[in-house]
């Protein structure tokens, strides 16, 4: 088999999002999958890999390949890399891709977490405390769930930065105004500075409307030659960086996360810098992911995060065009296919209302763990220079 | 209430807290280490003794949840960080006040810290 001029993602499929109920993850992977592979252009049977990704109910596994009764896969595994997945999975397609392995690898992700008369919260909230042995002590310290985590490095900065969380509300107020003019976001009713204020605590110092939403739902996309689609996104560069927490003096943790490392590895291999990039899609399970991405990639200096997003700097018309979709706070939280999806979306040029001016480099983020786990991928309408 | 109840993993952490001390595990390097660490951040070594600190340290950071006793992260004078339930008006509090170790009754006796 040659070596394709060009790995791209050439199909994208999204199911019904929110509070889809009655269906399995598996049910809802086998409809992205099937979307994707429409989208592409292709038929199921053009399939010869198969990557996976669960969420937080662990409910999918490569048992979906029964599901889809591919006849005849090269490739196919679960990959877990937390909310780095997203961006794992499509560089480990292209690099089976170019490596030979396979020709077209369709990557999904599903997740049900939402139950009928369940609040959102109760599915990320801590499992029923077994307050036993140093768990127990733990428990004892409130420090069991994520919520809490990221609250923790969110004071961090504020702490070490003066920080604000009106500062933190500006990032939320310019994601639900492009969620406003997108038609798949869940949240799309605008909302204000005061509104985010004025919105309950879930963990001081971040308000609900510095948390994401929970949804159910599936997102595929399918990876293969570029020269398969009439619209390919191409991928020009990938990267990945880890940093499990140091939980010792002199750590850094919660104020710089393996953005940084992830993200040079992709703008290099891509041949851009940051002032390159058109729209950045950030994983954003809060308000402070974004804050602190944004830092780590370079868009701004460490610590001035806060200043960098005020006067509606990310939001529709402002100067750099992030979570063009709502993001996982007002769009729909798919994990890394939030950004992901709304990439292939921006690169194609289908966002309609929401589209950014420019399109020609978009940076897409996956952040997992608590700020420990982090993927790159630069995305692109027209084929790489370097690649 | 909150009941916390030992297993034999953390018998000897408990035993220490109802002496008031507060245990820690200590690696070949000499780095200090929570009581969760299995490995010696410098050399690798998995070979962790117990070992009692002093007790005192720094607030590095904190969260409350409505309804909910203060979460703080605290960095204890010898060095390991520690997620620790924090006795405090949250009005008072910012990075760097210095904290202490003192215990609660909760089924078993329970490191928590104040300001000191």
């Amino acid at each position: 088999m040659g070596r394709p001029l060009s790995t791209a993602i050439v199909g994208l499929g999204l199911t019904e999002m929110g509070k889809v109920y009655g269906r399995s993850a598996s049910s809802l992977a086998a409809e992205a999958v099937r979307k994707a592979t429409d989208d592409a252009g292709l038929r199921l049977s053009d399939l010869d890999g198969l990557l996976v990704s669960s969420g937080v109910t662990q409910s999918l596994n490569v048992g979906l390949a029964q599901t889809l009764a591919l006849p005849d896969l090269n490739v196919l595994s679960q990959v877990s890399a937390f909310g780095a997945t997203a961006g794992v999975m499509v560089a480990q397609a292209v690099q089976m891709i170019e490596a030979g392995a396979a020709t077209t690898i369709a990557c999904v992700f599903a997740d049900t977490p939402l139950k009928p008369a369940r609040k959102a919260g109760e599915a990320w909230a801590g499992r029923p405390r077994e307050l036993k042995g140093m768990a127990g002590w733990s428990a004892f310290s409130g420090a069991v769930n994520p919520t809490v985590l990221y609250a923790v490095c969110a004071r961090r900065h504020m702490e070490r930065y003066g920080t604000t969380s009106a500062q933190l509300a500006e990032i939320a107020v310019a994601q639900r105004a492009w969620a406003a003019l997108n038609p798949l976001a869940q949240m799309r009713d605008p909302i204000t500075v005061d509104d985010h204020q004025a919105s309950r605590w879930i963990a001081d110092p971040l308000h609900l409307l510095d948390c994401c939403l929970v949804s159910n739902g599936a997102v595929a996309v399918i990876v293969s030659s570029a020269e398969k689609s009439e619209r390919p996104v191409h991928v020009w560069g990938y990267g990945q960086a880890h940093q499990p927490r140091r939980m010792h003096a002199g750590s850094d943790w919660g104020l710089l996360t393996p953005a940084g490392r992830s993200g040079a590895q992709a703008m290099s291999m891509a041949g851009i810098s940051v002032d390159d990039v058109d729209v950045a899609e950030l994983y954003d399970c809060y308000t402070y992911t974004v804050l602190v991405s944004l830092e780590d990639y370079g868009f701004c200096a460490k610590g001035e995060g806060g200043p960098f997003v005020a006067d509606g700097r990310l939001g529709p018309g402002g100067k750099l065009a992030v979570n063009t979709g709502g993001g996982q706070l007002s769009g729909y939280y798919m994990w890394g296919f939030t950004p992901l999806s709304e990439a292939v979306i921006q690169a194609r040029g289908e966002g309609g209302e929401r589209q950014a001016p420019s399109n020609d480099v978009i940076l897409v983020s996956g952040n997992g763990g608590i700020l420990e786990h982090h993927s790159t991928l630069v995305l692109s309408p027209h084929p790489g220079a370097l690649r | 209430m909150t009941v916390v109840r030992r297993d034999p993993a953390s018998a000897a952490f408990y035993d220490a807290a109802a002496q008031h001390q507060l245990l820690m595990r200590r690696g070949p390097s000499g780095t200090v280490l929570p009581p969760e660490a299995r490995t010696d951040p410098i050399n690798g070594s998995p070979d962790l003794e117990p070992f009692i600190v002093s007790g005192t340290g720094t607030l590095i950071s904190w969260a409350i949840v409505p309804g909910q006793a203060t979460t703080a992260l605290v960095e204890l004078t010898e060095g390991p960080w520690l997620f620790v339930r924090l006795q405090a008006d949250p009005a008072v509090l910012k990075a760097g006040l210095t904290v202490e170790v003192c215990f609660e009754d909760a089924g078993e006796s329970v490191p928590v810290f104040r300001l000191s």
